[in-house]
């Protein structure tokens, strides 16, 4: 039993060592002169090939990495914000009045979910357009819209096993509903509002496609930052992609390794409902 | 309990009106024209033109840029938008068809009043002017004459040919570059060919650049009128497009199974680094080469060939002139915002301040006859250029795969000739590829 | 409860109602009726029918149809299958097992533009030993994707295994130790009836989450050679921005794939509601 119990784990870590390589491999190559990365991705750099941190110089030169992390930065937080209020208003609010219009609003929320993004990226970006969200606050919006379905799914299923004892205790005291959901409901959401901050802020961060069609050309988020730096007609740079490919893990990796707990918990609370 | 939820309620007044705010406004100010620029490379330079333009005149030129291979398709999502791009440009005859709705004319337009050869400028059925070209291109083999004075030195060479100046057709081409491959040690390169660039996105030198010639060929045998755009590729001098490329491939820096990973960026710094004796691009190209840490390429050693391909006319011929570059202005902008894009085009082609960005930022050879002689770039293709423009005996080859149908056409092309240099493909599907893809995309586009 | 409640909607919903009808609906009906027209703009739409899907069933959409299904059955298996034994590993109390969950489970949050280039830059220098790249094949591209999606995802059903693996009471597994049940019995009889909710969710998300893939794609391969390896999200972004003329038929296609995934959600939740009733 004990000898298994030690096969296993050399195997773990053989595992955990082989998830880790590509992160890696990366990061030596982003030490490598950009015309030595195709050839020989698995060599450490040696005198002749290592280049310091010319790479990521150029990188962040190239693309504006840090205007696009503030932007990321920035789209992810107010919308995760945004989100995280006005989903659990709705939600409540929704699972309190029980009416016809309210099962309506949240079954087109619940149906907006498995519809995939390329049915509406195209109108999207017209009405966005239109409208002028075009900027990095304008798109916060269209992640709300986005962001709706499952933001909603998860608080009503939590709020549907509040007691309405609560609430009716703090009607009886005067409150209004809007104090009713912010002294009472919200801070019992507290969980379900960890795991859909989560959930949002993975999505939101990492997307490319919608702030692509929508912003790309003027404001680069990280995502498209890495990607613009892919093409330029005649000039890709292998070394400034591999830094560049760092310096987007970094925070996530930050990121993960502060919250961890949550974010496990988040994702499993996530799945199992989603 | 109770100053939470007043700060929740401050917190999500603040959350909507700044949403609100933002979204209202955001958008261009009156001083300002878009041009949406199609050349990656010069994206930095063109940021210092707005900063003086807009120091002289006060008008903002807000440039942005596509990213390669995607300047259509950016086009497209953004002059669909409200602030649509007042500048943008469009790569021929193909490119008019495509956005004809867009094209303001410039007929009465200074740049077109200074433009030295009326013809290059692109006209609709009507006659009025709707793109002028803005810059003149040439490319052809570019080579690297220390590597060949290096060879022709040897004395177990095997050829007949003694110098570079007899190389004046495919044949001594052939000839010279099959005996390099045999010395590559002594003559320290790689390969004699850098790496055909084959990845997705990056091979623009073969499916349009190297299928000109036959393209050329067919076209002149035909009479077509390019112009116009042309319905059916027959695709008969295709052998001599094969000619070319598989000397290329064969004899290159890489393996030819190993095309499809290589960049263009990768076959210039091989070039400029000294690991082969010649590539194929356009001049364009020595500001990529001379970036290259480490550039053992002197300037002096720069030449250019010509594509000799094994057609008839190969000793005649001279470089591939021409240009995919037109400028247009949005029709569909404000009078006002078109007037101010045809002042600054003028500006920067005609005053001086302009003139001095082109030639010496740019780096572009301009059609305008407001060049004068000694106002073009001092770089030595530039200068090869000009040597071979000179030489009146030698025919230029224009830029007809301006012709060519859409981008997907080419990238069709692209992966054919990709998986024809990985051997998975024969030739003879390449063409039929090629043919049969044209066909589609002609019928479509009309 | 409250007095006039209906009052209160403009403050609790309609602000994320407005982001929706935005953002989503309006889009979405749009989108189906601009499917059955000719446009290059919204505004300039003229109706034609049923002309776009007719079109849209071409060569490169069956193709990445077939292409998207198998790679996303063969996604099923493998990455079920080694978050599963994984999870088994990681339920036995080892010590250092928050360790190995953490290294696991973080590949899922690198966003997927970057993990594609991550593993260009590796498959491409492992083929390079024979000779070849990413491009030479379409199945190349198949497995390429295919170790990229396992990287991604495996920690990620994993981590929702471990939480069903511990949802088992220990007696169960001890009574049936007692009762003389061997390894594979006990899998077989308790352990996995026990966690096939558990199993359903990972098999749909795995499901969903592979047939939408769009940005690893774009990133790995951008569907080299030829546009083989474009899977469905990309053969769409394809139609839709690749040339101009073809958009009706591009939101034709994506109107076929948002059916197809409303048929795996449904799917999805009949077996979960039969599930309920059986229990």
């Amino acid at each position: 039993m004990k000898l298994r119990n030690t096969a296993c784990i050399v195997f773990l870590v053989f595992l955990s060592v082989l998830f880790l390589a590509p992160i890696f491999i990366v990061l030596m190559n982003s030490f490598k002169g950009q015309f030595y990365i195709t050839d020989a991705p698995f060599v450490l750099p040696s005198k002749e090939t290592f280049a310091g941190i010319t790479n990521y110089l150029n990188g962040i030169k190239k693309t504006d990495f840090i205007g696009a992390f503030f932007r990321s930065l920035f789209i992810t937080v107010v919308s995760v914000f945004a989100i995280l209020l006005f989903s659990s208003m709705a939600a409540w609010y929704m699972a309190r009045k029980d009416d016809k219009l309210s099962k309506i609003i949240y079954y087109s929320f619940i149906i907006s979910m498995t519809v995939p993004f390329q049915m509406v990226m195209f109108t999207m970006s017209k009405t966005a357009n239109t409208l002028g969200l075009e900027t990095p606050i304008g798109i916060t919006v269209l992640y709300l819209g986005f962001g709706a379905g499952l933001s909603v799914f998860m608080f009503s299923g939590f709020i549907k096993s509040i007691p309405k004892q609560l609430e009716e205790a703090a009607a009886i005291d005067g409150c209004g509903p809007i104090k009713t959901f912010f002294s009472v409901i919200f801070p019992i959401l507290r969980p379900t509002a960890i795991t859909v901050s989560i959930l949002n802020a993975m999505w939101i961060w990492n997307d490319y496609l919608l702030p692509y069609l929508v912003i790309g050309n003027e404001y680069k988020t990280i995502p498209i930052a890495v990607q613009y730096l892919q093409g330029g007609y005649g000039s890709r740079d292998m070394g400034a992609l591999m830094a560049m490919l760092v310096l987007a893990i970094i925070p996530i990796v930050i990121f993960y390794l502060i919250s961890q707990k949550y974010i496990i918990k988040g994702v499993i609370a996530g799945a199992v409902k989603g | 309990m109770k100053k939470r939820f007043i700060s929740f309620i401050l917190l999500s007044a603040i959350a909507v009106s700044t949403m609100l705010i933002f979204t209202s406004c955001g958008k261009k100010s009156d001083n300002e024209i878009y041009f949406l620029n199609f050349k990656p490379e010069i994206a930095e330079k063109y940021e210092e033109i707005s900063k003086t333009y807009e120091a002289i005149t006060g008008i903002k030129v807000k440039f942005s840029t596509a990213a390669a291979n995607t300047y259509e398709q950016t086009l497209k999502s953004e002059i669909a938008k409200k602030d649509a791009p007042t500048i943008f440009q469009i790569n021929g005859p193909i490119g008019y068809e495509t956005w004809k709705n867009y094209c303001a004319d410039l007929t009465d337009t200074q740049l077109y009043s200074i433009l030295s050869d009326k013809t290059l400028a692109i006209k609709g059925e009507d006659g009025k002017v709707y793109g002028i070209p803005y810059v003149i291109e040439a490319y052809g083999i570019i080579c690297n004459l220390s590597k060949f004075d290096e060879y022709f030195a040897l004395t177990n060479r095997q050829t007949e040919i003694n110098s570079f100046e007899e190389i004046t057709d495919f044949y001594s081409l052939r000839t010279v570059v099959e005996d390099m491959t045999l010395h590559l040690d002594e003559l320290s390169i790689k390969g004699v060919f850098g790496s055909t660039s084959l990845l997705s996105g990056e091979d623009w030198r073969w499916q349009t650049h190297l299928a000109n010639i036959p393209f050329y060929l067919e076209a002149k045998e035909q009479n077509y009128n390019v112009g116009t755009g042309v319905e059916e590729f027959k695709f008969t001098h295709n052998v001599k497009m094969k000619n070319l490329f598989d000397l290329y491939i064969n004899n290159s820096v890489t393996e030819r199974s190993l095309l499809g990973s290589k960049s263009v960026s990768d076959s210039m710094a091989e070039f400029a680094l000294g690991q082969c004796a010649m590539i194929q691009n356009g001049n364009w190209a020595w500001a990529q080469i001379k970036d290259v840490s480490g550039n053992t390429v002197k300037e002096s050693d720069v030449r250019f060939l010509p594509l000799y391909n094994g057609g008839s006319d190969d000793s005649d011929m001279g470089l591939c002139i021409g240009t995919e570059n037109y400028i247009c202005i949005n029709k569909n902008a404000s009078e006002e915002d078109q007037k101010r894009a045809a002042d600054f085009l003028y500006w920067l082609y005609s005053s001086t301040d302009g003139k001095k960005f082109v030639t010496e930022q740019l780096e572009f050879l301009t059609p305008f006859n407001t060049f004068n002689a000694d106002e073009t770039p001092s770089d030595p293709l530039a200068k090869e250029i000009n040597r071979w423009l000179s030489d009146t005996e030698k025919v230029s080859v224009p830029w007809h795969f301006v012709a060519f149908p859409g981008t997907s056409f080419k990238n069709d092309f692209g992966s054919a000739l990709l998986r024809y240099a990985q051997g998975s493909i024969t030739w003879e599907d390449v063409v039929n590829t090629v043919k049969t893809r044209w066909k589609e995309e002609t019928a479509k586009a009309r | 409860m409250y007095k006039r409640f209906s009052r209160y909607f403009p403050i609790f919903v309609l602000p994320i109602l407005a982001a929706f009808i935005i953002s989503f609906a309006v889009p979405f009906v749009m989108g189906i009726y601009l499917s059955f027209c000719d446009f290059t703009t919204v505004s300039d739409a003229r109706f034609i029918g049923l002309e776009n899907y007719k079109e849209a069933f071409g060569e490169s959409f069956t193709h990445s149809l077939w292409y998207t299904a198998l790679f996303s059955l063969a996604s099923v298996i493998t990455v079920n299958l080694a978050a599963f034994f994984l999870a088994r590993l990681l339920t036995r109390g080892f010590k250092g097992t928050n360790f190995f969950r953490t290294v696991f489970f973080m590949p899922n949050l690198i966003g997927g533009i970057v993990l594609g280039y991550i593993w260009q830059i590796i498959i491409n220098g492992i083929l390079r030993y024979y000779g070849v790249d990413i491009t030479f094949y379409e199945a190349y591209g198949f497995l390429g994707l295919l170790v990229l999606t396992n990287w991604q995802l495996i920690g990620y059903m994993m981590i929702i295994y471990v939480a069903g693996l511990q949802n088992i009471p220990g007696e169960l597994r001890e009574a049936a130790a007692i009762d003389g049940a061997t390894a594979s019995m006990e899998l077989k009889h308790i352990t996995l009836p026990l966690v096939m909710p558990s199993i359903t969710v990972c098999t749909f998300l795995t499901l969903t989450n592979t047939f939408k893939l769009f940005d690893q794609n774009l990133a790995l391969t951008a569907g080299a050679p030829n546009r083989r390896s474009a899977m469905l999200a990309l053969d769409i972004y394809n139609t839709f921005y690749g040339g101009v003329g073809s958009e009706g038929v591009g939101q034709a296609k994506a109107v076929i794939f948002t059916l197809i995934l409303g048929a795996i959600a449904l799917l999805q939740l009949y077996l979960t509601k039969r599930r309920e009733r059986d229990v």
